[in-house]
């Protein structure tokens, strides 16, 4: 049982995947074009060019800090929608720490950005915690609300207070550059030492070990520790627990302040790794796109880095597939979307076959005297 | 004064009336959904496809048929919104599907939802228009003048030039209540969501029941997404609904789960969307005028408002066998 239950665990998101291929293959043959070649461009693009492993890569990094802050707040059985703005203002507090500070040693800045964009982040999640734990507001609108609104101040704190006075008169809207104190060191001349040289290594930057380490750091911590009982004591029963001496809202409260200052870092591949300022036309959707990430690895910390893998190497193909096969990327992201609805429906099925062979198992193994008249 | 009659004056009241359109038709369609017992947090990706199909119903009709769309000037935009219901009860069934047959979490399921509609409309743009964000404009319905009261001129704004749409929409609601309240299925709608075994004893299919629920939130829904390419934009374009399918869920919590409240939520707002399309000189910069309905909608949620009773089997699945 247990070794079928595995392959059945591993095999049900392989199944999903190849679902979410057939619909698009429809897609892609309604367009007239053939599914099997579209796939071998997107395959041959992605997989067998240096630039395009290494932009997986970097594409990967800041979807596993989402995907995992997202995943921390489903692990408590809360709905963290708004990683999506938790991001855009741990970003932005990097940036200001960044630009603001300066003739700091690196030691002592760059932590000191991290640590802005975590803090920020958090305090930006306390206003729906705040109101889920106190008043009842359901987290998944009031996340969502906050996040129009984190736009809104952002396009506010960009544009009319710290824009950069250098680009004043050019339609470039943006902050100052951020000290080189406060920049993530890239990969790339340690990647250079083994013979790796393009634009696209040095893009790569150390939050990609980070994102790593922290996906193997919380597994530990979720599978290993005290806290990681108590967190599963409360999603799966929170009477049980709360009966069992293990405070339910301190619990949920301290879980999602985690995902939100997970979800602060996700913003710095592109604004301390790569740009060096933060522009009004940053890369957003994170947050959504860590969402599907989150739900396709099931929540388990070590899937999220696979999963944003497999994200990182189907924005990669998408690009291939527009540039060589004259496929527009979105049917990339319907492919992401067929994916998601199909590998949900795919683990609740798994879910309940498993309760269901339990089920049979207990009984084989203790008849219980079954009072007559009774079952079916 | 000065910001007295800049906050409250007839124009101000006409433009809030024409943008809480959209905010009412998805929340009516909430109500459907979660007096079944359903929670549909995929409006806003419904609404999405709304404006979409919405915009391009009318504009294939305009195109195609250039006599008929000559001679009945209305035949295109009701096109469009036929398309847009069309397309709407069709995501309503997806998450029907998802939700009640296999069961799936409601939240995720609408997630899922948004996300598909989010990229599905972009790649349909790009295979009709050969650009991703944007659609060729649509021409709206002819507007009404209201008959009487459009000689008064003080409410001139208020009674000329009015969508159709507007006074469909306003009559929806009217009957909506009256079906959930007298009628026979609006009764078994609520009894699906408020104690589905009890009915389910009694006979009544909740799965069916519970399918047209998601169904007409997904007719509303997709009929608000009409409104708003057809009617107030007239065009589709990427990002348009700002989050209104979310807002019209906190429309129907402030409205205690009934069509009537959910207007009166939906009207406030509209009132303060409205306002955030105005540049009313308030001493506030225009990012955070621009973003009042969502801090409105966080307040309502969080009960500072009126607390709100909801439907007691809402958002709980319904198993039939004990498995």
């Amino acid at each position: 049982m247990k070794g079928r239950l595995l392959a059945l665990q591993i095999a049900t998101p392989l199944l999903a995947i190849l679902f979410g291929m057939l619909i698009a293959s429809v897609i892609i043959l309604v367009i007239g074009r053939n599914p099997l070649d579209v796939y071998g461009v997107m395959v041959r693009f992605s997989l067998t060019r240096t630039d395009s492993l290494f932009s997986i890569l970097f594409k990967a990094t800041p979807l596993m800090f989402a995907g995992l802050a997202v995943a921390i707040s489903f692990k408590a059985g809360l709905f963290n929608i708004g990683v999506e703005g938790q991001y855009y203002v741990g970003a932005f507090c990097a940036a200001l720490v960044g630009f603001s500070l300066k003739g700091l040693p690196m030691v002592v800045h760059l932590p000191l950005a991290l640590l802005a964009a975590m803090v920020g982040a958090m305090a930006w999640a306390l206003v729906p915690i705040l109101l889920k734990l106190r008043r009842g507001a359901h987290e998944v609108i009031t996340t969502i609300m906050m996040n129009y609104i984190a736009s809104a101040l952002l396009l506010y704190l960009i544009n009319d207070v710290f824009r950069d006075p250098a680009q004043v008169g050019t339609p470039r809207v943006r902050t100052p550059d951020v000290a080189l104190s406060a920049r993530i060191p890239s990969l790339g001349p340690l990647l250079a030492r083994v013979g790796l040289h393009g634009s696209d290594v040095e893009k790569v930057n150390l939050l990609l070990v980070g994102g790593i380490l922290l996906g193997v750091v919380l597994t530990y911590f979720l599978s290993r520790t005290r806290f990681g009982y108590e967190v599963r004591a409360v999603s799966f029963s929170p009477l049980a627990a709360e009966a069992a001496g293990i405070p339910n809202a301190r619990t949920r409260f301290e879980m999602f302040m985690l995902s939100a200052a997970i979800a602060g870092l996700a913003g710095l591949n592109d604004i301390l790794g790569f740009f060096g300022y933060l522009d009004i036309d940053f890369p957003k959707g994170l947050g959504f796109l860590g969402i599907s990430v989150a739900l396709l690895a099931k929540n388990n910390p070590l899937g999220v880095i696979l999963a944003a893998l497999l994200f990182g190497f189907l924005d990669r193909g998408a690009a291939g597939v527009q540039f060589f096969a004259q496929v527009p990327k979105e049917t990339i992201v319907i492919l992401q979307a067929i994916i998601i609805l199909a590998i949900v429906v795919a683990y609740e099925l798994l879910t309940r076959y498993v309760r269901t062979q339990r089920k049979r198992e207990a009984e084989l193994v203790a008849p219980v005297a079954v009072p007559a008249g009774a079952g079916p | 004064m000065e910001y007295v009659t800049a906050l409250f004056n007839v124009a101000l009241l006409a433009s809030a009336i024409r943008v809480t359109m959209p905010i009412l038709l998805a929340s009516l369609g909430a109500v459907y959904t979660e007096r079944s017992g359903v929670v549909n947090i995929g409006l806003e990706g419904i609404m999405i496809m709304g404006t979409f199909f919405g915009a391009v119903g009318n504009y294939v009709v305009d195109n195609q048929f250039p006599a008929l769309a000559q001679a009945w000037p209305d035949v295109a935009p009701f096109a469009g919104v036929v398309a847009a219901i069309a397309v709407g009860v069709l995501f309503g069934l997806l998450h029907g599907l998802m939700t009640i047959t296999f069961r799936v979490d409601q939240i995720i399921s609408g997630v899922a939802l948004n996300l598909l509609a989010g990229g599905l409309v972009r790649f349909l743009n790009i295979l009709l228009f050969e650009k991703a964000t944007q659609s060729p404009g649509v021409r709206g319905f002819t507007s009404l003048d209201i008959p009487f009261l459009k000689n008064i001129p003080a409410l001139a704004p208020l009674v000329t030039g009015v969508s159709p749409m507007i006074v469909v929409g306003l009559l929806c609601v009217v009957l909506s209540q009256w079906v959930l309240i007298r009628t026979r299925f609006g009764l078994r709608l609520r009894a699906v969501g408020e104690y589905p075994l009890a009915a389910d004893t009694l006979g009544v299919s909740v799965q069916r029941l519970r399918y047209a629920g998601v169904m007409l939130s997904g007719a509303f829904a997709g009929m608000a997404g009409a409104y708003l390419a057809i009617e107030q934009a007239h065009l589709y374009f990427e990002g348009m609904t700002q989050g209104r399918g979310f807002i019209a869920l906190a429309a129907m919590i402030f409205g205690n789960w009934w069509p009537l409240g959910a207007m009166g939520a939906s009207a406030l707002f509209g009132y303060f969307d409205a306002l955030s399309l105005r540049v009313v000189r308030l001493p506030i910069p225009y990012q955070f005028i621009s973003v009042l309905p969502q801090i409105v909608t966080i307040l309502v949620l969080a009960g500072f408002v009126r607390r709100a009773q909801m439907p007691a089997a809402d958002g709980v699945p319904y198993t039939k066998e004990e498995e």
